[in-house]
């Protein structure tokens, strides 16, 4: 018995003694991981989402509601430092129901350093607010100008290919985009006859062979960037179905932009100021209206319109209170004529005011109020007084 | 308006092809960098006061900390295109980017 524990003991600490002789720095079979290498193809999301109530007045009648929860998804898919597809989605809550729309999906490619293609759906550079500026965390406002989004004048994207690129002109720089699209479609009043003579952007097939031409050129001529003005324009020489007898109906519109963005120390803060005019010249046809007793009569109009905003925000940045910091005021008018003759023809006048809060460089609480004053339009014009609170975030 | 599109097309059609056999002829595709002589006397943004400049014309200037490198490297090609900014500009700012996070 003795001689087994000693035995025992023997192999028991002789394990123990070689166990702690295998474990050293020398013969440990377990490495120490490697650097986290990336791997060449990128994938990521981001994006943005909304949330808020509106109270609204219109001409004495009051509706309040909460809205939104809007998601918009951003699908980057980055293939080498070159090429990259990116696609964006949005899932809107409308009319109590689900609307899914994309916003945007196309392939790039660097061609040097000058020098960008593009293809597919892309927002176009009409103008900065609708490629830029539309975003609800990159918006200072919850609502957009007059003449942006549905029955806008302005396009917003369009399906086609683009060349775009940047110079650096040792201090001031140039950009530059031009494109071909399909190009928009005219309501020629057979669906919506008190929409005829408008544009409709959404032509994912094009109905006609004529290609859309446009382009902006934006120069900041400053050496702090503190500073753009842009011109673009966009045009097609038809915009009617093939075949139709408004085939022939040509369009040119054009817009001009304008931005300062600084931190000024005597005012303690940034000033942020942008502005945009759009103007839509459509060539004049001949629509039908028919009346209630079933009688028809043609009349025709000069199609033209336009519609302007100018947005003043200040960030106290320099403010010594971090709650103060992190507050902005903004200020905006807008307006929108449209044409006189028409179905749709309205003016319009919009004022809107918010305090904005930035919990982060992403996440904004804006509570703002708006007035506008319409003759004509859809709701037949009159007053229409709004109150928001609107939460939004970019990721 | 079709005197218009046609000015505007033979326009859009003399800018792409000039800019295509300018941009592809050149051989460099990255930055230049200045001369010795051209440093001695220019006074070269760095890639911080870009950032502050360049983001903020949209959206509040974001924070380096909220992005991994290869993040940032998909964000910056991303908002090159986006933005439309220039090459030394965004290569500028995507180089802070990742040292500040």
């Amino acid at each position: 018995m003795k001689k087994l524990t000693i035995l025992l003991m023997i192999v028991g600490f002789g394990h123990i003694t070689y166990g702690q002789t295998y474990n050293n720095f020398e013969t440990d079979s377990v490495t120490a991981p490697e650097p986290f290498k990336p791997s060449k193809t990128q994938f990521m999301i981001r994006g943005y989402g909304h949330t808020g109530l509106n109270f609204m007045n219109t001409e004495g009648e009051k509706e309040s509601s909460y809205v939104g929860s809007a998601f918009a998804p951003i699908f980057l898919f980055k293939h080498s430092d070159r090429l990259m597809f990116e696609a964006e989605l949005e899932f809107g809550l409308e009319n109590n129901e689900l609307e899914v729309g994309l916003e945007y999906a196309d392939v790039m490619y660097i061609l040097n350093k000058n020098m960008t293609v593009r293809a597919g759906k892309f927002l176009l550079p009409f103008g900065t607010f609708m490629e830029r500026l539309h975003p609800a965390w990159i918006n200072r406002l919850p609502t957009r100008p007059l003449g942006f989004g549905h029955d806008g004048i302005a396009p917003a994207s369009g399906i086609g290919v683009e060349l775009r690129g940047a110079f650096d002109l040792g201090g001031p720089k140039l950009n530059y985009a031009v494109y071909s699209t399909n190009g928009p479609r005219l309501k020629d009043g057979s669906v919506e006859p008190e929409e005829a003579g408008m544009l409709m952007f959404q032509n994912f097939e094009d109905n006609n062979n004529s290609k859309a031409f446009g382009g902006r050129i934006g120069l900041l001529p400053f050496a702090d960037s503190s500073t753009e003005i842009g011109f673009s324009s966009y045009s097609t020489s038809k915009v009617g179905t093939t075949d139709s007898e408004y085939e022939n109906v040509g369009v040119f519109l054009y817009a001009i932009d304008f931005a300062f963005i600084k931190q000024i120390p005597a005012i303690s803060g940034f000033i942020d100021i942008k502005g945009q005019y759009n103007n839509s010249d459509i060539d004049d046809a001949t629509y039908t209206e028919v009346h209630e007793d079933g009688d028809e009569e043609e009349y025709t109009f000069d199609n033209k319109s336009n519609s302007f905003y100018a947005q003043l925000s200040y960030r106290p940045t320099m403010a010594s209170s971090d709650f103060m910091k992190k507050l902005e005021l903004v200020g905006r008018y807008s307006n929108l004529n449209t044409p006189e003759g028409a179905e749709w023809e309205e003016r319009s006048d919009q004022y809107a005011f918010s305090l904005n809060y930035w919990l982060t460089w992403r996440s904004v609480i804006k509570v703002a109020y708006q007035t506008t004053d319409s003759v004509g339009g859809h709701d037949g014009g009159g007053t229409a007084n709004g109150f928001f609170i609107h939460w939004a975030i970019g990721f | 308006m079709k005197t218009i599109h046609k000015i505007l097309v033979v326009a859009v059609v003399i800018f792409t092809t000039g800019g295509m056999i300018v941009g592809c002829s050149s051989t460099k595709n990255a930055y230049t960098a200045a001369t010795d002589v051209q440093d001695e006397f220019k006074i070269e943004k760095s890639g911080a006061q870009m950032w502050g400049e360049a983001c903020n014309r949209c959206h509040l200037a974001p924070s380096p900390a909220d992005y991994n490198d290869t993040d940032w490297s998909t964000i910056a090609l991303h908002m090159r295109v986006r933005a439309n900014l220039a090459e030394n500009e965004i290569a500028k700012i995507e180089t802070f980017l990742k040292s500040a996070n």
